[in-house]
This record gives C-alpha cells, sequence and structure tokens, in this order.
C-alpha cells in the first residue's frame, strides 16, 4: 500500500506542471486569436489526422525512420570501431589528431550542401550525412572510455593471460561502456537534427520534408501537428535509448548505486 | 652500473625527449599533408566540379577573406553565436541552480524538462521563421530555443551536487546565506555547469549555422547555401572550411576558458599529465 | 588517578562551565540514538568523548556544535542556552579535504568564516597567518590550495581554521582518524600545546583510547543504545605530557586498561552494527 502511495505521489509531482502548462496552452490558444498560433484543439485534430492515421503516419514517418535507423546504427558501430582503434593504438590517434579536430569542428549541418553536391538528393545522403555527423559523439567517447579503462583491469587481465579478443570485448569495451552510452545519447540527439535539416531538401516523404510543406504552404496546424511529432519521436526514441542503456549497463548503475551507499 | 653509462642514459633519454617534442608535431602535419592528398586524388574521381582539389579550394578562400562581406558574414555568425550562448547562460544557469536547490521544483520539472529537451530545436525553425522572419533575430531565438537546455538541466543537477559537509562547515562557523552561496554553491557547481555550457555551446554553433542555413538569414550558414544554390562549389567549400575554423576556435576557446575557471578541480590538474 | 564511577551532577560548582549537556537526547524519528547525556566541560579543561563503534558520539558532538538541536533536553554553551552554532565555538571536521574549499587557497579558506562575520580583510588576514604560524605552517602556505598539501597539512589548515575564529570552545570529531600514526602523534601535540598556551576548552571525539587519555583531563564514555554516559573518567597525569613518557609509565597503562574495559563492555551491550553505517537525518 506504501509503494503505490509512494508512486503516485511521484507521478503526481512530476505531472502536475506539465498539466497546468499544457491546460493554460489550451484555453490560451482558444481565446487569443493569433495567425501562427493556433488552437491547441485543432493542432490536436490535424496531429490525429497525419500522425495518427495509420496509412498518413505511415506515409509520413517511415522514410524519416529510415534515415534515423541506419543512419544511427552506422554512426555507432563506426563510431566505436575508430573510436576504439584510435584508443587502443596511442601513436596513430596522437599523429590523426589536429585532422580529427577539424572535421568534427565542422557543424554537421553545413555539410549538406556539400552532401547534396556529392551524393544527391535522396535517402543515401541524408543516411550519409547524419552517420557523419553523429559518429562523432560516439566515436570521441569510446575513445576517452577506452583510454580510461582502469589500469589494474588490464594487468589483471593480462597476468591470467585473457586472449587479445576477450581481452577487448569482455573488459574494455565493457568498461569504457558507460561513456561510450553517454557520446550514444547526444548521437542520438545529433541524428534527430540532422534528419530533419537533411529533409528540407529534395525529400519527398518524412517530418522534416512534412513540417517544412506545411509552413511553405501556410498550413499552420499541419506544421505544428509536426511539431508536435517531432517532439514525441524524439522523446520516445530516448525513452528506448535509456531502456536499452539500463539493461546493458546494469552492472554500472548497480555500482553506482552501492559506491553512494557507502561514502 | 658505472657513472659513464648512466650519464650516457640520460643523456639518450633527453634526446629522446627532445626528438618527441619535434617528431610528433612533424607527423601530424604530415598526416594533414595526407588528408590534403587524398582530397586532391578524390577530386578526380567526382564528377565536374563536385569536389574541387584543395588548391581550388584554398585559393578561394584567400580571395574571399580580401573581401568586406566575408568578414560582415563571419562576423554576423559569431556575434549571433556569442549573443546566443551568453543569453543561455543568463538564464539556464541561475534559472537551473534556483531550481535544483529546491526539491520540490526539481521534482516538479523533471518530467517538463526530460520531454522538452529531446525535441530537435530545429523543428522550431519554420515558426520562428513565419513570425520573425529571415534575419539574425530568428536565428538568435532558434540558437538559444537549443542551447539552453543542456545549460539548464546541468545546473540544476549541479546544484544537487554540492558538498554537504561544506554546507555543515558553513553553518558552524555562522556564515550567513549569501555569503555561502557566493563562495561555496556556486563554486562548487562550476564543474557541472561547465559540461553544460560546453554542450550548449556546440549546439549553439550549429544551431546558429543551420538557421543561417536554412532559414536564409545572413551569416556563413547562408553563404555556404547561395554557394550551393548557385553550384560555385569552391566558394562553398571554402565556407565550409570557415565554419570548421570557427568550431575549432570557439572549442580551443572553451577549453582554455575552462582551464582557467576549473584550474583547482582534479580533472584540470591531471590533464596536465596528458 | 581516581576515578568517578558516577556521572557529573551539574551546576554544583561556582565556575561556570564552557559546555554543558543536561538530559541530552536525540532521536532520529522512531530511534532514539542518545538519551539523558549529563556532563560537563569546565573553561580551560579537555575533555575526550569515547565509546565503542557506531554509539553516537558524532551525533553527540554535532549537538553540541548545534549543527542539530537535541530533540530531548538542554545544551548550555558558557552558561546560555543553545540551539544552534554559536559564535565562540569552532568544529574541526574529520574529513579535512572535503571541509576544505578545493577552489580556494589556504587563507582564503582560513578567511572566510572571519569576513563572513564581518571582520575586515586585513584583520582576517593578520588572524590567519597568526593561526599559521600556531599551527606550525609557513606563511607561504597561505597561497597554496589545499590539494597540494598533505593529508596532515590539511589537517592543520583545518585547526587553523578554527582558531582564527578565536574560539573559546574547540570541538573536535575524530580529527587525527584519517592521518598516519607519526602525522597523527604530531598533531594531538599540537593541539595539546595549542590547548595549554591559548586555555582553550576542548571537546574531542575519538575511537582511539590511547589517543583520548593522552589528551585529556576527564574522558566521557558513552555506551548502550540509547547511548549514555557510562563513566567519566578523570584523568590525573599532569599537565605536561610526552609521546614516551607520559605513555610509558604505569598510571597510564592503568588508566588505559580501565576506559578499554569500559569500552569493551559498553561494545558487547551495544555492538556496532558493522562496517561504517554512517547515519544520516533525512
Amino acid at each position: 500500500m506504501n509503494a503505490l502511495r509512494r508512486t503516485t505521489s511521484i507521478v503526481a509531482i512530476e505531472l502536475w506542471l506539465p498539466l497546468t502548462l499544457v491546460i493554460i496552452w489550451w484555453v490560451v490558444s482558444e481565446y487569443v486569436n493569433s495567425l501562427y498560433f493556433p488552437p491547441l484543439s485543432v493542432i490536436m485534430q490535424s496531429f490525429a489526422e497525419n500522425w495518427l492515421n495509420p496509412e498518413n503516419a505511415a506515409a509520413n514517418l517511415v522514410p524519416s525512420l529510415q534515415v534515423i535507423f541506419f543512419g544511427y546504427a552506422l554512426a555507432v558501430i563506426g563510431g566505436i570501431v575508430l573510436g576504439a582503434t584510435l584508443g587502443l593504438v596511442r601513436p596513430l590517434e596522437r599523429a590523426v589528431r589536429p585532422v580529427v579536430e577539424a572535421m568534427r569542428a565542422v557543424p554537421g549541418v553545413a555539410l549538406l550542401p556539400l552532401f547534396i553536391v556529392l551524393f544527391g538528393i535522396d535517402q543515401q545522403m541524408r543516411i550519409l550525412l547524419v552517420a557523419y555527423g553523429a559518429t562523432w559523439p560516439v566515436l570521441l567517447n569510446t575513445l576517452d572510455g577506452v583510454r580510461g579503462v582502469e589500469p589494474t583491469l588490464l594487468d589483471m587481465s593480462r597476468a591470467f593471460r585473457v586472449g587479445r579478443a576477450r581481452r577487448l570485448f569482455g573488459v574494455i569495451l565493457k568498461s569504457a561502456g558507460p561513456q561510450i552510452f553517454a557520446g550514444a545519447r547526444i548521437a542520438l540527439a545529433v541524428t534527430l537534427i540532422i534528419m530533419v535539416v537533411s529533409e528540407t531538401v529534395g525529400a519527398s516523404g518524412g517530418v522534416g520534408y512534412f513540417l517544412m510543406t506545411a509552413k511553405s504552404e501556410f498550413r499552420i496546424a499541419s506544421m505544428w501537428s509536426a511539431m508536435v511529432a517531432l517532439g514525441i519521436l524524439g522523446y520516445l526514441l530516448n525513452i528506448i535509448f535509456r531502456i536499452a542503456e539500463r539493461y546493458i549497463l546494469r552492472w554500472h548503475r548497480l555500482q553506482q548505486a552501492r559506491l553512494e551507499r557507502t561514502s | 652500473m658505472t657513472n659513464a653509462s648512466v650519464v650516457t642514459q640520460r643523456s639518450v633519454r633527453m634526446v629522446q625527449f627532445r626528438a618527441g617534442r619535434i617528431v610528433w608535431p612533424l607527423i601530424q602535419v604530415g598526416v594533414v599533408l595526407l588528408a590534403g592528398g587524398i582530397w586532391w586524388l578524390a577530386s578526380g574521381f567526382f564528377p565536374a566540379g563536385a569536389l574541387p582539389p584543395p588548391g581550388v579550394v584554398l585559393a578561394r578562400l584567400g580571395e574571399l577573406m580580401l573581401t568586406g562581406e566575408f568578414w560582415i558574414a563571419v562576423a554576423i555568425t559569431v556575434g549571433t553565436f556569442a549573443l546566443a550562448l551568453i543569453c543561455s547562460i543568463l538564464i539556464g544557469v541561475p534559472l537551473g541552480l534556483w531550481i535544483g536547490s529546491s526539491r520540490f521544483w526539481t521534482e516538479s520539472t523533471r518530467l517538463l524538462f526530460d520531454f522538452l529537451r529531446t525535441i530537435p530545436p530545429i523543428a522550431l525553425l519554420p515558426l520562428l521563421l513565419l513570425v520573425l522572419g529571415a534575419d539574425f533575430q530568428m536565428v538568435l531565438v532558434l540558437s538559444i530555443a537549443g542551447a539552453v537546455w543542456p545549460i539548464l538541466i546541468q545546473s540544476v543537477y549541479a546544484a544537487r551536487q554540492g558538498e554537504a559537509l561544506l554546507a555543515e562547515m558553513a553553518a558552524s562557523f555562522r556564515i550567513p546565506k549569501a555569503w555561502y552561496i557566493r563562495h561555496i554553491f556556486v563554486p562548487g557547481a562550476m564543474p557541472f555547469v561547465m559540461t553544460g555550457v560546453r554542450l550548449g555551446t556546440t549546439i549553439a554553433l550549429l544551431l546558429t549555422i543551420a538557421g543561417e542555413l536554412l532559414g536564409a538569414a545572413p551569416g556563413v550558414g547562408h553563404e555556404i547555401a547561395a554557394a550551393q544554390a548557385w553550384y560555385d562549389t569552391p566558394r562553398m567549400y571554402a565556407y565550409v572550411l570557415v565554419s570548421a575554423g570557427l568550431g575549432l576556435a570557439v572549442n580551443g576557446g572553451f577549453w582554455s576558458l575552462q582551464r582557467y575557471l576549473l584550474r583547482w578541480h582534479p580533472s584540470v590538474r591531471e590533464e596536465g599529465r596528458r | 588517578m581516581s576515578n568517578t564511577a558516577s556521572p557529573e551532577t551539574p551546576g554544583t560548582s561556582t565556575v561556570i562551565p564552557a559546555l554543558e549537556a543536561r538530559g541530552l537526547g536525540h532521536s532520529y524519528g522512531a530511534r532514539q540514538v542518545l538519551e539523558g547525556i549529563d556532563f560537563s566541560v569546565l573553561p580551560g579543561q579537555f575533555v575526550c568523548i569515547v565509546g565503542p563503534s557506531g554509539v553516537g558520539k558524532t551525533t553527540l558532538l554535532r549537538c553540541l556544535s548545534g549543527l542539530q538541536t537535541a530533540t530531548s533536553g538542554e545544551l548550555r554553551v558558557l552558561g546560555k542556552v543553545a540551539r544552534e552554532p554559536q559564535p565562540g565555538v569552532a568544529l574541526v571536521f574529520q574529513d579535512y579535504s572535503r571541509s576544505l574549499m578545493p577552489w580556494s587557497s589556504v587563507l582564503h579558506n582560513i578567511t572566510l568564516p572571519l569576513r563572513a562575520n564581518g571582520v575586515s580583510r586585513k584583520e582576517a588576514a593578520d588572524r590567519a597567518y597568526r593561526a599559521l604560524a600556531q599551527v606550525g605552517l609557513a606563511d607561504v602556505v597561505g597561497e597554496q590550495y589545499p590539494w597540494q598539501l598533505s593529508g596532515g597539512m590539511q589537517q592543520r589548515v583545518a585547526i587553523a581554521r578554527a582558531l582564527a575564529y578565536n574560539p573559546t570552545v574547540l570541538l573536535m570529531d575524530e580529527p587525527f582518524a584519517s592521518v598516519d600514526a607519526q602525522t597523527r602523534a604530531d598533531l594531538e601535540d599540537l593541539v595539546l600545546g595549542l590547548q595549554r598556551r591559548l586555555g582553550l576548552t576542548v571537546t574531542l571525539v575519538t575511537h582511539d583510547i590511547d589517543e583520548s587519555v593522552y589528551l585529556s583531563d576527564r574522558i566521557v564514555v558513552l555506551s548502550g543504545s540509547p547511548a549514555r554516559v557510562a563513566e567519566v573518567v578523570d584523568v590525573d597525569l599532569g599537565t605536561s605530557r610526552d609521546q614516551i613518557l607520559t605513555k610509558s609509565s604505569a598510571e597510564f597503562a592503568a588508566l588505559r586498561t580501565h576506559v578499554h574495559g569500559l569500552v569493551r563492555a559498553a561494545a558487547a551491550v551495544s555492538p556496532s552494527t558493522g562496517t561504517a553505517r554512517t547515519v544520516v537525518p533525512s
């Protein structure tokens, strides 16, 4: 009974402010007429039409999900591989450091025109652009994580003659896990931004495309519905991410909790 | 071990050390040149004009740097970015620290912030374009809208990380609250706040350029988009290099600032050994 | 060497005690940790509080310092009822590295409590340098950061901070538990010397019985759950103490055995609950 009461109070305290704000938004937008801020009720209607209706939703969402999925997967895998390589082979990292710094300093968005010129305007280009931009946080964090492995662990695994491959996957990557996940989380945010940006040119579907088209066709409520959809999409992806992180890093979570208790 | 061999050992090590100081930068320059070489080779493989060779791009960059419009574009981008970052800090840090010091408000805003921070800021671009038009104010607001979140959220987190023992020490010496806040609370929160500011800096620059590029507001981002529209690829690549330069300058500047402000922090103290 | 076998009755002397606990008790929610603590510390005395692990020594000190208001009973500091930290009472913590501000110089660490209480910059600096000298640190240490110093030096800085505050009463919470044995001996002598020279009243919590006998004029032994004063032991080893001579004397051994016996008996009654359980009120 106590646990139930505790859960309800946690839920209540985290919900009251968002709910209040939504209600205020609803009421204000209903009665104050503004061209660019339609009533929330109208937005919700448009949202249901465009994003909850299965056919429309599919047409609007699938292209974006494609870009997100493939781009992010490439970025994470590429980032981990490259980051681990650089982290393990010190001289190599040192040698390529200025080039890496320069490449990562380019804001991914600035490369859109460049990628259009090089790769055209289809999904391929978008996936590559997302992959390029999202690789950096993963790469850099993996690099840091691999370098920061507790030296005692390395000594221990060498002393016990643990094979190289085992050592890499079992000890080093696992140990760098939390750091890698931190990078992957940033990469997710970058993925979303670049995905939207890439759909503003030459696309024929997707959330970003819908957003920009709605604006240029002055369908304001639809534009807002796309904004809401993007917000929800971002939030859902984050939740999935967190669940994966919870599962894969459960050892870390428990260790941290233990440390906090005994300090 | 004889004296002679000790001396030779020491001088060998010194030579190695000195050599290391010269060799590595040389190697790095070598790699940069190698990258340039790969670029040059690759330029042959793409359809005409898609990837101009590095020499052409650099020459163009040199020309551009002699024009007034180049510097105006850079100034606008840098100015918008800086202003956006400052505003984000002025909003995010005090608000975040204040929320973080109250359990009630931390809990109340947790879900709300969690949701709001996952909205890709770029989603606001169309709305802002409609309301504010294609000018630097629009870019400024867009940039703030994105950069404020990591700063705000890290500041909330920072407020909760304070060393409890220092609060007790302050209480035992009857130190008034204002003094505690200024001399203990704020400095203690700085390391965490800086993490947020670093992320905010990256996002602010990214959004500034994105806003200019997509929203046709003046600045480096716009120059890139315009060059691409006219298929003036050397000019486009030149401006992309400029954006990379801006990114490097901003990163470097931030690290210097962090090293100064946090010179007492263990993580910065140890970095000297890197 | 004489022992009083029962707790002191407060208020029977004509000198106002520097610190007086009357029926002091403290509970965290439903759990009573301290009960009916009665003892007093006369001005200029050095009193140690000992007891088995986890009995509540730190809780008692926190109540004495005013960081916690005792849930029952009364605390009097220099004759006045006290429920919060008093001017004239300075506290030295066990964990010196976390009680010193890493972003400030040693000098700033020492002067902050003074300036925050209205002392002018110049006078605060003067007092700080004087305090540094008193704890045996050179002026130049003032410009360094705490983390540049060894553990023993950091604790000296914490003591200097307390001294610069010009306290009448010095409270210390296991101040030497986190330093090595040699440094501990040096710091014990430092505090003893300061107390004699400056006429301070010192109340020190420790788990080290040798230390408590070496330093004190009286030892308050806590035991039981909830903790009470089991006994107040008078220590008659004279004013001048020496690490080697005093500790090898017969009187020292006898006292030590007696206190050890008390603590061991106390531990049997209220067994320690195991590894470092830090009790933090919610």
